[in-house]
């Protein structure tokens, strides 16, 4: 399933482990606070009972948007682009 | 994702639940959700940690010479299944069933090599058409006398891997014929590989080993124990026995690389009597071969990765094994 994973956190601490624990999962930072990848629907709600653990339902917002594949490849993208093959899981060797 | 460390000096270690590579003062982090694999073909340093990382999400780590022979692989220390089915399987070798079962793998690896040599034919001119059906009618022949070889292993091995040798001397030959001629070669050549073609062929029959080998551990068999080939001292015989249908991949890949031009001589380095694939090369190799081996085919009804359908087999294998 492809996801956005997107959030307005104001304390650091929460926002810092939610980040790493989104990257841990398989998702890829797109922008600072805002992650996209192709994960198992339960990995998606791991990380979704995680955030709610750590957020402050008063000023803090967490927000996960499925996308389909067709809307997928009609992204639009300005300035600095994020890998597109490694967000879809098209990528299957990574060099290092 | 199959994780490549081909960077010279990189250093892999872990990050909270993460892997994270430091290459040439880079840092990349990446999800154990994303790897199934960790491949290393060049001194880099890992943490005991990123060890046991892999091992608790089930990835293997492999390390690979320069001829892409696998070198070693830190795996769990797990059976995969019972080793009643290593009992059979050396029971066999003592039985007319199992020459049965050797023959089966030797008539599929001749069936892929004729269909490869067919696709290879298509949309040629008549002359390598004419070649083609020729060669091909050939290894029919040698198809037929191969069949009809029955008896223990040992009353026919010679004559089995008589049929085989000729059939891929006629193979190869070929290829030779098909690919663009400034690459052919004269033959199968290793240690070192005499030309392009063998070098690019002995470096993913290399990978294939490693894979095929490790398909007979999850499924309980024992690589060791060979029917066809014999014992020797740490030789892998099951699996060499066993690999013979699935190298055509190999070759599908390999002359793809060339007929459309991705092949380049920088690619490859001059060795004393040969040529050996240097990084550049690698890269394009295990490229290409991650995809092909990511491609879905038609398998009992289902569409599954050519990758997996080595697995599958190999189950199927061992279910016989112990069904009698």
């Amino acid at each position: 399933m492809l996801v956005w994973f997107v959030y307005d956190i104001v304390e650091d601490r929460p926002r810092r482990k939610i980040g790493d624990k989104a990257i841990e999962l398989g998702l890829q930072r797109v922008q600072k606070s805002v992650f996209l990848g192709n994960v198992e629907e339960t990995t998606a709600d791991e990380l979704l009972l995680y955030s709610e653990e750590l957020i402050n339902p008063d000023e803090d917002s967490v927000y996960m948007f499925p996308m389909c594949q067709e809307d997928f490849k009609k992204i639009e993208i300005l300035g600095e682009a994020f890998n597109k093959a490694m967000a879809n899981d098209e990528l299957k060797t990574m060099f290092l | 994702m199959q994780l490549v460390i081909n960077t010279y000096g990189s250093y892999l270690h872990r990050d909270k639940g993460c892997f994270e590579l430091k290459s040439d003062g880079e840092k990349t982090k990446v999800s154990t959700k994303k790897v199934d694999s960790i491949l290393i073909t060049t001194g880099a340093s890992i943490s005991t940690d990123a060890i046991k990382l892999a091992l608790d999400n089930n990835i293997e780590i492999q390390f690979l010479d320069q001829h892409g022979r696998s070198v070693g692989k830190v795996w769990h220390s797990k059976l995969g299944s019972t080793t009643y089915i290593r009992r059979r399987q050396l029971e066999i070798t003592e039985t007319e069933e199992g020459t049965e079962l050797v023959k089966e793998w030797i008539l599929r690896k001749i069936d892929n090599c004729i269909e490869h040599l067919n696709d290879l034919g298509l949309r040629r001119s008549e002359e390598k058409k004419d070649y083609v059906n020729d060669l091909v009618q050939e290894i029919k022949d040698l198809k037929n006398k191969l069949k009809r070889t029955t008896g223990m292993i040992d009353e026919v091995r010679n004559s089995l891997m008589g049929y085989e040798g000729n059939i891929g001397r006629k193979y190869f030959a070929g290829l030779s014929y098909l690919i663009p001629e400034r690459y052919e070669f004269s033959g199968r050549s290793f240690r070192p590989a005499e030309d392009e073609f063998n070098s690019l062929l002995n470096y993913g029959y290399g990978v294939l080993y490693s894979k095929v080998e490790k398909a007979c551990i999850i499924a309980g068999l024992d690589p060791y124990v060979g029917i066809l080939h014999t014992d020797d001292y740490n030789k892998k015989s099951f699996v060499f026995d066993v690999i013979e249908p699935y190298r055509h991949h190999i070759d599908r890949i390999v002359m793809k690389l060339f007929s459309r031009k991705k092949v380049r001589k920088s690619y490859f380095d001059e060795i004393h009597g040969g040529v050996t694939l240097n990084e550049e090369g690698k890269k394009l190799l295990i490229k290409n071969l991650n995809e092909y081996f990511d491609k879905r085919i038609r398998y009992d009804g289902r569409d599954i990765k050519i990758n997996d359908s080595i697995q599958y087999d190999l189950h199927k294998i061992a279910n016989r094994l112990i069904e009698k």
